[in-house]
């Protein structure tokens, strides 16, 4: 065993949706038990994933054309533009900046709490084992 | 739970359920032997199920008890696995095993699994010592993609006037023309912002791997293999990105979590 990148670059290979976080980090992703332990390996029945493959079908053409449409409605109307948009179109947006940032550090804590399943601050610092002699 | 209480447990279990076929031993991953059990963590199969650490040698394995009379796979049990793991990679280095590992019980951890590959998986646990991995995840911002594909392709803007208050059964062609315009648009996008964001973590990484898309919105979907002691520093990195791409992409940092893109088992007893 190594330790190095599973994966060599972008392949063509299903990709899931719901739970998305959860599914895409450990759908098909870790070490495989049948290939250490043969003689009391329990089969148990697996729920099917809901996995969906990512690709462009006429569906999706549609929804874009749709969003497209929907976009150059709320423009010509300019009923409801929020200013949000033309500074979306300079690509300089200061006040949203700094929510991105921020966005980025909240949603990694709350990964946290919600896997760990804790609601409280304390238990993010409280990871379920640590090493030994730490108490 | 301590750890002692954590042994006891599973040396009852073994003398007592042993032979009771509708009871397993779940296995989330492996771990040193130095682990320690300190909070209340719960396992794949419901909050009854209690997670313990099976040891030998230097190495452990996280396992729980499991009732074998239902199957597994619901949102709660992905969650648990990947809770559990991911809460132990932010302390020590973790091999996560692929959900739905199951075995007979406690003993057959220890003899079919930890025992004959204790060096195998001691040497991969020494490299991955004060790592952890990290996914980014960034989504375009659908009206904010739009309307910068809209100002690159000046195509779109005639096209847009074809389908404008046209309903969608006579104006198909032009809309499929649109579709298809928006989505090679987004895959060169989604490309470069890929490279861009893969250019900027990579010195703060020990590895690198590109996840696919699990969205057709995706911008970025990385997974790095990273130096605990340097989460400061990708967290650095990223925000330096996401204000680049403010309003634009939303970037999300997962993590520590264990290293399910950076385990490569070599034909492991497949021999």
């Amino acid at each position: 065993m190594t330790v190095q990148p599973a994966s060599g670059g972008v392949a063509q290979r299903p990709t899931a949706t719901g739970l998305a976080d959860v599914i895409d980090s450990i759908l098909d992703k870790g070490l495989v038990i049948d290939a250490y332990v043969r003689v009391s390996l329990v089969g148990i029945e697996l729920l099917t994933i809901d996995a969906r493959i990512v690709v462009a079908s006429v569906d999706t053409y549609l929804r874009y054309a749709e969003a497209v449409n929907r976009l150059d409605l709320s423009e010509s109307g300019g009923q409801g533009l929020p200013e949000l948009m033309q500074n979306m179109k300079q690509g300089m947006v200061a006040d949203k900046g700094k929510n991105a940032v921020e966005g980025v550090l909240e949603s990694a804590a709350d990964k946290l709490e919600g896997l760990v399943g804790g609601s409280e601050e304390d238990q993010e610092r409280q990871p379920a084992r640590r090493r030994k002699g730490g108490g | 739970m301590s750890t002692s209480e954590a042994t006891d447990r599973h040396q009852r279990s073994e003398d007592g359920q042993r032979s009771d076929p509708r009871v397993g031993t779940y296995v989330y991953g492996i771990v040193p032997a130095d682990v320690e059990e300190t909070g209340d963590a719960h396992g794949v199969g419901g909050p009854s199920a209690e997670v313990a650490v099976v040891r030998h040698g230097d190495i452990a394995a996280l396992v729980s008890e499991l009732r074998l009379d239902r199957p597994l796979g619901t949102p709660e049990d992905l969650m648990a696995h990947e809770g559990l793991l991911d809460a132990a990679a932010a302390e020590v280095p973790v091999l996560p095993i692929r959900f739905g590992a199951v075995v007979t019980g406690p003993e057959a951890v220890v003899e079919e699994l930890l025992a004959p590959h204790h060096d195998e998986f001691q040497a991969a646990l020494e490299e991955l010592e004060g790592r952890a991995e990290y996914v980014i995840k960034g989504r375009y911002v659908e009206r904010a993609i739009l309307t910068e594909i809209m100002d690159e392709h000046p195509q779109l803007a005639q096209l847009r006037e074809q389908i404008r208050d046209q309903p969608e059964e006579v104006t198909r062609d032009a809309r499929i023309q649109i579709g298809e315009i928006v989505d090679q648009a987004i895959n060169a996008k989604r490309e470069a912002d890929t490279q861009a964001a893969l250019d900027a973590v990579t010195p703060v990484s020990e590895f690198t791997s590109l996840r696919d898309p699990s969205h057709e919105l995706d911008a970025v979907h990385l997974a790095v293999l990273v130096e605990t002691d340097r989460q400061d520093e990708l967290e650095q990195v990223l925000d330096k990105i996401a204000q680049r791409w403010a309003g634009r992409v939303e970037l999300r940092l997962l993590g520590p979590m264990a290293a399910y893109d950076f385990i490569v088992a070599q034909g492991a007893g497949d021999g």
